[in-house]
């Protein structure tokens, strides 16, 4: 008995072995093609991921997480309905606008401030991604057309509005002003870790109930799994579609608020764009084909990737560019390993009655 | 090519699905494969065209046992494959579907659609297989598609060829132009095996029996040596079931009105149909499929918008409801699709059982789901309809044809509506399964509601229906009444020649 379990163990270990064997080696060689020493970087993509001064570096891990992970639950509500909304970056720089404009605007205690800021980013991501949505039900534009389109306005709208109406001109560069400092988020005692993630643990705790546990969440994966299904056992399918979308774009518009408010404290231009938020967070979610419980794991995973591969750069003085090829091949092999256990062990209906 | 299964037995997880079978496939010999649905037929053929692998036994191609790597193996030596839920790309044409794969290559690497064409000519010729290669799957019918599928088969030079249910989904003519093309093969020397539900079929053509059940080979032996009879207890393993008696019944209220109802298609509109359907009886639409059937079940069921014309159901006209409207409005609909339209495959036995389900109370707590409650419900609908399945917990997609209708009619009767729509109800389902499905369709009928019959199974519409409408080029070409006696009627009115029949094709015009 216990022969035959070591061996099952060895049998399921082994591809992740050879997985970690052929990064390593990919990784060596890239190193020694650089001339970097092996040693530092590896021990600097550790602890940039992970380490630091009182974890310094795992609390940018978890703070950049945040905001992937938020994403990632917001695409995940969508392409579990079947709806490809790959407008979550338009969606999410609705939301870090309207929150940083309102903070900066309106007038009256912080709290009150913050939490209607918040609100209002909701609302705005919300009413992005509706418009994609309606585009699709009453234009005809597809809709992973028309999300992905409706990504170009709104960030440049937003560069306008931050370069020149609503510009810190005394700054110096193209952002808003500073967001009133009552508002800033709070840090975790003894960290630089904003209490911002505690929001994405909401939306997380909040989108495992939808997908598992609630009739809504049923209907759209109906939806999702076979449209034709849905449509001739009578679900309200053009109902589903925008309230779901609706729900997708507020997650994200809530993830452009913590960024705001937990992490840059001003609507800078860009902010949201070039860190490809949005798109890991897409990615975050196909490797794990879409299983809710696994999309938070999957992006705290390409939140370390990340810091870790910045970790290299500083540590052993390996160019940007390396160190985002590393990152890279990490992805890419262990995406192949996990969404291929995944998929293999899915076919049960994600394992919930 | 001569074909020797030895010993082969497949498992899936705990599951025996072919049990220990040896069976012989002759050249120029057409071989039927019967059994119930999960008897194991389909799977011996795939493990014999190498998609699925058997957990031991050979495989002899001519005394020369193979294992195929994939079904790509066994298409290269000279096996092929019509499955019963067809393989075709839509957006593609015929031609495009049937080269696909096994692409001739021209000069400088591209297709040589020329050459492909004049092969395809050469075979339509010897077998009497024809079909306009230029049009786009999508848009053929269900026939025409068959058609493709074979050909596709025909092209790679197949000496082996396996038909899963072919006939299931076509009309009587279609059936007799498939029939003269498989004994233009057996002529050929080619070896056919045909996976059928249909006694008549067997005895009608093959040349061997081979009977089925629960995994194992209960018999085999040529035509001519056995019984229709013997083939059947062998199917059900005992005797079958009495012939249904129908309980004379006088019509009640008018359940559903159809006045002057028009549906955009293509070409032509379908319409304007009228007819009237009454609580207690079973109207059956026949036809030939794509007569415009699928149009009007649709306008019916809310799934496409009307031209013009009204519906009344109960009373309330009901042409601009939507689906969701309409069912509450007491409508049920088996459609004909269970994979597509009927189930959502990848969903749980338990999820797709109660979707659609009007006591949403039942199941739910504000806004949360109790998958107790959902669960319970849907062991009630296995038991109430005997679905072989794991349990509700259990995907949707490992039920087999016949459990996964079971399933969506159970879903769709439990109901309990004064309308139900059953659109080719027992498509491809086992004897069992058929005889249970239209055992339901008669209870109900029984019971005083009023069931709209569309099939383009004759038998079917003839052993149940009080009354047959027949749909030719998108109009009621006439009405009939039920019974074995229309039999011939019914069928010239399918194929137009309703002058010859009734002098009269008006809607409505008694027989």
């Amino acid at each position: 008995m216990i022969a035959f379990d070591a061996g099952k163990a060895t049998r399921s270990a082994l591809p992740w072995l050879f997985t970690f064997l052929w990064i390593a080696a990919i990784i060596l060689a890239l190193l020694l093609f650089v001339g970097a020493p092996v040693g530092e970087a590896l021990s600097g993509f550790w602890n940039g991921a992970f380490g630091g001064r009182r974890n310094a570096y795992l609390m940018a891990t978890l703070s950049r997480s945040a905001l992937i992970v938020g994403m990632a639950l917001s695409v995940m509500l969508s392409f579990r309905a079947g709806l490809f909304n790959i407008g979550g970056e338009g969606q999410l720089v609705a939301g870090g606008l309207v929150a940083a404009l309102v903070a900066v605007l309106m007038p009256g205690p912080p709290l009150l401030v913050l939490v209607v800021a918040i609100l209002a980013a909701m609302l705005a991501g919300a009413l992005w991604a509706l418009l994609a949505g309606v585009l699709q039900l009453f234009m005809g534009v597809p809709l992973l057309v028309g999300s992905l389109l409706l990504n170009y306005p709104i960030r440049y709208i937003a560069s306008y509005l931050v370069a020149h109406p609503y510009r810190d001109v005394q700054s110096g560069m193209v952002q808003s002003h500073l967001v009133p400092q009552e508002t800033w988020f709070a840090y975790f005692p003894g960290t630089r870790l904003d209490i911002g993630i505690l929001f994405t643990a909401v939306a997380a705790a909040f989108a495992l109930i939808y997908s598992y546990r609630t009739v809504h969440g049923y209907h759209t994966r109906l939806n999702g799994l076979s449209p034709d299904f849905a449509r001739t056992v009578g679900l309200p399918v053009r109902r589903l579609t925008l309230q779901t979308l609706a729900l997708s774009g507020a997650i994200a518009g809530m993830v452009g608020a913590i960024a705001v408010f937990g992490i840059h404290h001003r609507y800078i231009d860009g902010m949201l764009v070039q860190p490809l938020y949005a798109w890991t967070g897409i990615i975050a979610v196909l490797l794990v084909g879409m299983v809710p419980w696994a999309v938070p794991i999957s992006g705290f995973f390409f939140a370390a990737v990340q810091t870790g591969a910045a970790g290299i750069e500083r540590a052993a003085g390996v160019p940007k560019e390396i160190a985002l090829v590393v990152q890279a091949v990490i992805i890419l092999f262990v995406a192949s390993r996990v969404s291929g256990a995944l998929t293999a062990s899915r076919g049960d209906g994600d394992g919930h009655v | 090519m001569r074909i020797d299964l030895q010993d082969v037995t497949v498992r899936f997880g705990p599951v025996t699905a072919v049990d220990n079978v040896s069976l012989g496939i002759e050249p120029g010999e057409i071989h039927a494969l019967l059994g119930e649905n999960g008897a194991g037929k389909s799977t011996l053929m795939n493990a014999l065209f190498g998609l699925v692998t058997p957990a031991s036994g050979t495989i002899r191609l001519d005394g020369k046992a193979r294992r195929w790597a994939s079904p790509q193996d066994a298409i290269a030596h000279g096996l092929g494959m019509v499955h019963q839920h067809f393989m075709l790309q839509e957006e593609m044409t015929v031609l495009e579907n049937i080269v696909l794969c096994a692409e001739p290559v021209g000069r400088f690497g591209f297709v040589d659609f020329a050459r492909a064409r004049s092969r395809l000519d050469e075979i339509a010729k010897t077998h009497g297989v024809a079909i306009d290669l230029d049009r786009r799957v999508g848009r053929l019918s269900v026939g025409e598609r068959q058609a493709v599928e074979i050909l596709k088969v025909l092209y790679r030079e197949a000496e082996v060829l396996i038909l899963d249910e072919p006939t299931a989904v076509l009309t009587p003519q279609e059936k007799d132009r498939l029939f003269a093309t498989l004994k233009s093969f057996r002529e050929a020397g080619k070896a056919i095996v045909l996976i059928t539900h249909k006694l008549d079929e067997v005895m009608e053509i093959a040349d061997r029996v081979s009977v089925m059940r629960a995994g194992r080979l209960v018999a085999s032996s040529p035509l001519a040596e056995t019984s229709k009879d013997e083939i059947a207890r062998g199917i059900v393993g005992g005797d079958l079931p009495a012939a249904r008696t129908r309980k004379a019944l006088s019509p009640g209220e008018t359940v559903l009105a159809v006045d002057h109802l028009t549906v955009a298609r293509r070409g032509r509109d379908v319409g304007p149909v009228s007819f009237d359907l009454r609580a207690g009886e079973i109207v059956g639409i026949a036809g030939v499929s794509g007569n415009g059937q699928a149009e009007l079940i649709r306008a019916l069921t809310g799934l496409e918008p009307v031209r013009s014309g009204s519906i009344t159901l109960c009373g309330n006209e009901i042409q601009k409801l939507d689906v969701e409207a309409r069912r509450q409005g007491g409508m049920s609909y088996i459609p004909e699709d269970r994979q597509r339209m009927g189930l959502a495959l990848r969903a749980s036995v338990s999820e797709n059982a109660n979707a659609g389900r009007d006591d949403a109370g039942a199941f739910t707590a504000g806004p949360f789901l109790k998958h107790g409650a959902m669960a319970q419900y849907a062991r009630s609908l296995i038991e109430r309809y005997r679905i072989r399945v794991a349990g509700p917990r259990a995907s949707a997609s490992t039920m087999s044809g016949g459990n996964k209708q079971k399933l969506v009619v159970g879903r769709e009767l439990s109901r309990n509506t004064p309308l139900v729509i059953a659109e080719n109800p027992t498509w491809g389902v086992d004897i069992g399964a058929i005889d249970f499905i239209h055992g339901e369709l008669m209870r109900m009928r029984d019971a005083g509601h009023a069931i709209l019959l569309v099939s383009t199974e004759l038998d079917e519409v003839i052993a149940l229906s009080d009354r047959i409408l027949v749909m030719y080029d998108g109009a009621i070409a006439g009405e009939v009444d039920g019974g074995e006696a229309s039999r011939d009627r019914v069928g010239a009115l399918m194929t137009s020649r309703a002058a010859d029949a009734l002098g009269a094709a008006s809607p409505g015009a008694a027989a």
